[in-house]
């Protein structure tokens, strides 16, 4: 039995209860009270995001300032009650431009309650999450636009067919004036790096976004410059793959729109996409990532409260790119008395809070580099010898135009029997992951 | 829109409760004006109404009271207030059977609208009444619900009929919906509509099947050939949720050959790319239980599925990436090898919650071997050294573990030492536990350790777990440790400030080793250690100190042998998880088996209530305390805890003898009779508590003799030839069933042994003694002197046929009064001699 969830809770941080939705008695009437004694009121609090309090098992995920609690009486699937607690956030943040917290919940319950009611949910069974379909039938509007104006009282006619229709995630008959498509690959790169400068680990976490607004039932086709796409290719074609760099996708995950079968024979990616918004795939690299920062810290301790601080940071990247938003966050002993810096570019600031020093860079050219050097004086104690706990240094960034895994969109078609033109529109991003450096 | 008032429970009458009582009146006057009225605009201003009655409702403020006036409102053709209402109407109606009568005219007259949308929300609502008088009522509406030509009112129609077996369950049998939904599953076009057949008749019929042989038929022609076919060629038309439910069907099915089973691979393998980790794990679950036979095959899907296995762990919430992890963890104990080179994987990143990195640290302790050890070992060290303390802690025990997996031990060893260098008082601590278990494997590093050891100062271990460490090794090594017995004098002398018993214990045992190595030093701690000993008011640690001071008057050599034999290494540490466990576990993949890492019939709600059923059914005896039903939902609370605290004692309790790893063993492992003598005491001195009539051994064995009753006197019956199967399985519902099918084939009372008398004080011993003779206990409970215990056990072999015994011991009287009932009645004698064979072992 995948999740028969016995009630779902939305409680803010105190625990007040901001949505509750009770789908079958085999739970007491105030799991409530349970959660908010066991786990809100105790240490363990994000110790662990499922807990047994009597025959129950609690689910609880926070998101920005909100618990979202799932009940569940039987041996429930875990990973596809998190996975619809995070599906059914981002259908509330489709719902509510894009805010899901506190106050977004208190202006909209009644919508909640629609949406948790209505598809769904039957009787605590995930139904469709698919926001596109659910906007057809779901009759109240978030809260942004006024409430007085009249939402669409009758659904379009044939809405519940749609609702449970065999393309779930387009309905017919849209027309736009102008076709366009927008595909963003976003890379996020993650990199530990060892204080001797030796690269521990480093990886690539993908994803394709893309913004459909074309009419009709368009067939779309899409090529990368990947691996087994381009050797698949120059089989059928019978003709030498082209030199040049291909990428290998350690693992790829589609879009339900996408045909797995067609890819599986041909390794092409050709799909019908929803209208709108949607992640068409991920996927993960980590042979041949080319790190866009290099990040040489030397830290000296001089006596007892005294340190030096130097980071040295490289951009590695081609020249006419340039990075935004750079923040290196060098960390600094809890004790820090005072702290002076001197930088090459941007600003420097001593974050108490953080425990660390955070430099701030808002455009970083690619092939240059950038130096800081502070000098930290700490209060002397007696309690601690050595300085307990050294986190890494950690960075964030965006590069436009650039891609870690160097992943190249070659072609994408649209097709559409009544033959219409369409613009295409491709970007690149690579950011931040989790980007951290050992001193 | 306003906000909703800050909330008061209305379980707790508070300050602000009138104005939220004149608030409500406020509602309901508002409502009454607005019922009649056809004014333009009237609908909005219901609206806003209907919000602000919802709003309260959702805090807790009892609205019930305007029930009748928000029906009066209700009959309105905008949707948007008629959903509101429904919501309204679905949560109050319970509570009050008598207005909800009101609301079933305007829901059926809905479920006639035109609007299959209405239609469906209505029938929705009437399912969600939960009342069980107003059933009637229902029948009808779902009915004709499920022959809807609108595909969304037989979705909602397949739901409902659920919910009506939960409201009534005869009604709906009655009715014959189940058969309804099978032919509905069977040729709706509609996906959804299918699914929700589905998951309805897999709740309805598993219930069912405990109560009547055809509905666990039809339990099992879910996983009929021509139905899984069915679903599985139209798996794509499924949304992912559903593909989910089906993927779950599916890892059930036995296919008849292996074409079949590639073939379903083939069918399912382009789910691995699903966007859904849901949908991935789901389809890993049929990849494994189907080639479970084939073992080559089997180790290619461990392959197959390692790359999307990563991926959802690195993608996705934290909270995933735990789920995520726990299934990577249970694998990797099947197949270590598998993720061995993916060790980077599992480095912890700085800013994950802690739940994760233990996961991730516990992975990279199972993967190590010779080509990573040397890896993994430098980045754990790392966490000892720069993270926060309770996984620095974590992160120290594994380098001890891996040590222990005999990986590159020499290296381990050195760093390990390093960390007792650090003077962190946590990390020396957590190490010096490892050492001594170290040591314990490999005597052989005891040079290195000591040297080191002997440096650090008592004063600087506070843990009674690490102190207890510290001291073994002084008793231990003392003969190389020139201040040990200065040390543990001094240890002696602060007996008072230590408060642990476990230290004391490790101490009085330490002192008498080290005073047989070095007499004339340790001669004055001995004799201060051994009168704290016997002043002391803890039972166990003034038992130890007096056995260890009538050894010493008996003889001193004999005394010497027992508490300094010549020691082997330890080999191998006991596994805490037996693998028939872990073989249950997997069985349950994708489930949160894998994740409170124990089979699901040990922890879900539904069993233990099984448990109740039976004692109420059979016995006088109360298994579970109260009534749950009958006390309120605080009082509810409470027993859960008091449920849960039980659960967990009796684990530990359990788990105590088996992992001889933990620090109280050590000491004993050298001294097993003293352990057993010393444990032995404060067992007898348990039994002689009021209530209980004082009972002695002798005299009674000597009565027993007497009447030819005891069976210590005549010869343990040799076991007869009947195998019992060492796994057998049975939940509570089949048992329940069985028990109450199946007429008793033996019926016997006897004496029990007293010396079993003496270990019933802890009847969970029995439980697993009688485990140890392949006889499984679903149920137990009872106050002394009286228990009762439910077992049963399933011949090994073929026709396999099952036991159930209830077995009543009263413990003041020491008799055993045991029923056996048997699918197989021929063998009941057979299995009644084994039974009392077993028993009487019992406290050996």
């Amino acid at each position: 039995m995948p999740v028969a969830a016995s009630a779902i809770y939305f409680l803010n941080l105190r625990g007040d209860v901001l949505i509750n939705r009770l789908y079958r008695d085999d739970v007491g009437g105030n799991m409530v009270d349970a959660f908010r004694m066991h786990i809100m009121q105790t240490k363990e609090l994000g110790t662990c995001p499922v807990r047994q309090i009597g025959g129950c098992s609690f689910f609880y995920m926070r998101i920005s300032n909100v618990y979202l609690v799932i009940v569940v009486s039987s041996n429930a699937n875990v990973a596809c009650a998190f996975k619809f607690v995070v599906e059914a956030v981002a259908l509330f943040k489709s719902y509510f431009g894009g805010q899901f917290d506190e106050d977004s919940i208190r202006n909209n319950f009644v919508l909640i309650y629609e949406l948790l009611d209505g598809k769904n949910y039957g009787f605590g069974y995930p139904q469709n999450l698919s926001p596109e379909i659910l906007k057809l039938y779901i009759t109240q509007e978030g809260v942004r636009s006024p409430f007085s104006s009249k939402p669409t009282d009758k659904p379009v006619p044939n809405a519940t067919l749609q609702v449970t229709g065999a393309v779930g995630w387009r309905r017919e008959g849209l027309v736009y004036k102008k076709n366009e498509v927008f595909l963003d690959i976003v890379e996020s790169v993650n990199l530990l790096m060892s204080s001797k400068g030796s690269v521990l680990r480093c990886d690539v976490t993908g994803k394709i976004l893309m913004k459909c607004f074309l009419s009709g039932m368009p067939d779309l086709k899409l090529g990368l410059n990947d691996k087994v796409g381009l050797e698949k290719e120059s089989q059928l074609k019978s003709r030498p793959a082209k030199s040049g760099k291909t990428i290998e996708l350690d693992d790829v995950t589609f879009h339900q729109c996408v045909n797995l079968t067609r890819f599986n024979s041909e390794k092409t990616v050709s799909f019908v996409p929803p209208d709108g918004e949607f992640e068409l795939m991920k996927y993960r690299i980590t042979e041949g990532v080319n790190l866009p920062f290099r990040v040489l810290p030397t830290i000296k301790e001089l006596g007892r409260t005294r340190m030096e601080v130097n980071v040295k940071v490289k951009s590695v990247f081609g020249a006419k790119m340039f990075a935004l938003g750079v923040v290196v966050k060098v960390p600094v002993p809890k004790q820090t008395a005072k702290t002076s810096f001197q930088v090459t570019s941007g600003r420097a600031k001593y974050n108490a809070a953080l425990n660390c020093i955070v430099w701030k860079i808002r455009k970083f050219p690619g092939q240059t580099e950038s130096t800081m050097s502070a000098e930290v004086e700490l209060i002397s104690t007696m309690a601690e010898k050595k300085s307990s706990t050294k986190p890494p240094i950690q960075m964030e960034f965006q590069v436009p135009m650039f891609t870690a895994s160097g992943l190249r969109v070659r072609f994408l078609k649209v097709w559409e029997k009544s033959g219409y033109n369409t613009v295409e529109w491709v970007r690149y991003i690579t950011k931040a992951g989790s980007y951290e450096i050992r001193c | 829109m306003a906000p909703p008032p800050q909330f008061q429970r209305s379980s707790s009458p508070s300050p602000s409760q009138p104005s939220g009582k004149s608030e409500i009146s406020d509602l309901k006057l508002q409502l009454r004006q607005l019922a009649g009225s056809r004014a333009p605009g009237a609908d909005d201003a219901k609206r806003e109404l209907f919000k602000k009655v919802i709003s309260h409702m959702t805090v807790g403020v009892d609205v019930s009271s305007l029930f009748s006036e928000m029906v009066m409102c209700s009959a309105t053709s905008d949707i948007v207030l008629k959903k509101m209402c429904y919501l309204y109407v679905g949560n109050y109606a319970k509570g009050n059977p008598d207005l909800a009568l009101l609301t079933i005219n305007f829901l059926q007259r809905d479920c006639r609208d035109e609007d299959p949308m209405i239609r469906g929300l209505a029938l929705r609502s009437l399912c969600s009444l939960r009342v069980t008088n107003l059933v009637e009522y229902l029948v009808g509406p779902l009915g004709s619900g499920l022959k809807d030509p609108n595909a969304y009112v037989r979705t909602v129609a397949a739901m409902g009929v659920l919910k009506l077996y939960h409201i009534s369950a005869s009604a709906c049998v009655d009715a014959d919906f189940p058969s309804m939904l099978k032919r509905l599953m069977l040729n709706d076009p509609d996906s959804q509509v299918v699914a929700n057949c589905l998951s309805s008749l897999q709740e309805i019929w598993s219930a069912e099947a405990n109560t009547s042989e055809e509905a666990a038929r039809e339990r099992e022609a879910l996983l009929s050939k021509p139905l899984v076919y069915h679903l599985l060629n139209r798996i794509k038309e499924f949304n992912e949720w559903a593909q989910c439910l089906i993927l779950d069907l599916i890892s059930n099915y036995i296919p008849s050959d292996n074409d079949e089973i590639f073939d379903i691979m083939n069918l399912l393998e382009d789910r691995l790319q699903h966007a859904n980790g849901a949908v991935v794990l789901g389809t890993i679950k049929v990849f494994l239980h189907l080639t479970l036979s084939m073992a080559d095959v089997h180790q290619q899907v461990y392959e197959r599925i390692k790359a999307p296995l990563l991926t959802l762990m690195s993608s996705g919430s934290p909270e995933q990436s735990y789920a995520v992890l726990s299934h990577l963890h249970l694998l990797v104990m099947r197949a270590p090898v598998l993720f061995s080179s993916d060790y980077k994987h599992f480095y912890c990143q700085y800013s994950e919650p802690s739940y994760v990195k233990k996961l991730k640290l516990e992975m990279l302790t199972a993967i190590a071997n010779e080509s990573n050890t040397f890896e993994i070992v430098t980045e754990l060290c790392e966490y000892a050294a720069n993270v926060d303390v309770s996984i620095a802690r974590e992160a120290i025990r594994a380098v001890g573990k891996i040590a222990l997996q005999q990986f590159d031990v020499n290296a381990i060893v050195d760093r390990l030492l390093q960390f007792l260098e650090m003077e962190k008082d946590y990390v020396t601590a957590e190490t010096l536990v490892l050492v001594k278990d170290l040591l314990r494997k490999y005597p052989q590093w005891s040079h290195d350790c000591i040297a080191v050891v002997g440096n650090i100062s008592s004063k600087n271990v506070q843990e009674p777990k690490a102190k207890s460490a510290l001291i073994w090794m002084l008793g231990e090594y003392s003969q190389d440790m020139p201040e040990a017995p200065y040390i543990l004098e001094n240890l002696v002398d602060n007996w008072d400030d230590e408060h642990s018993s476990e230290v004391r214990l490790h101490l009085l045992t330490a002192v008498m080793k080290c005073f047989f190595k070095r007499p004339p030093e340790t001669q004055n701690a001995l004799g201060a250690a051994l009168a704290a000993g016997l002043a002391d008011f803890r039972q166990d640690v003034h038992d130890r100190a007096l056995f260890y001071y009538r050894l010493l008057q008996y003889d001193e050599s004999t005394a010497e042998r027992v508490v300094n034999p010549p020691k082997q290494a330890v080999s191998v540490f006991a596994d805490t998880q037996s693998s028939e466990l872990k073989d249950r576990i997997f069985d349950e993949f994708n489930s949160l088996s894998v994740i409170y890492q124990k089979p699901s019939y040990m922890f879900t709600g539904k069993e233990h209530r099984g448990l109740t059923d039976i004692s109420e059914e059979l016995g006088n005896l109360s298994v579970e305390a109260h009534p749950a039903a009958e006390a309120l939902p605080a009082q509810i609370y409470e027993a859960n805890d008091v449920d849960l605290l039980l659960s967990t004692s009796e684990k530990e309790e359990v788990r105590g003898p088996v992992n001889n790893s933990s620090a109280y063993r050590a000491p004993d492992y050298d001294s097993t009779t003293a352990a057993l003598v010393s444990s032995q005491v404060p067992l007898e001195a348990d039994l002689s508590i009021p209530g209980l009539p004082a009972y002695n051994p002798q005299v009674s064995s000597a009565i027993d003799d007497l009447l030819g009753l005891g069976l210590s006197v005549a010869p343990t019956p040799a076991p007869p030839p009947l195998a019992l199967n060492p796994k057998a399985a049975l939940d509570p519902g089949s048992f329940q069933r069985k028990w109450s099918q199946l007429a008793i084939s033996s019926s016997q009372e006897f004496c029990i042994e007293p010396r079993a008398v003496v270990a019933l004080a802890t009847p969970q011993t029995l439980l697993r003694h009688m485990q140890g003779h392949h006889i499984q206990c679903i149920a137990s409970g009872g106050q002394p002197p009286s228990f009762k215990f439910f077992f049963y056990a399933q011949r090994a072999g073929q026709p396999p046929s099952f036991f159930l015994v209830e077995c009543l011991v009263n413990s003041s009287s020491a008799r055993a009064q045991v029923k056996i009932k048997a699918d197989d009645g021929a063998a009941a004698g057979d299995f009644s001699a084994l039974f009392q064979a077993a028993l009487s072992k019992f406290g050996e």
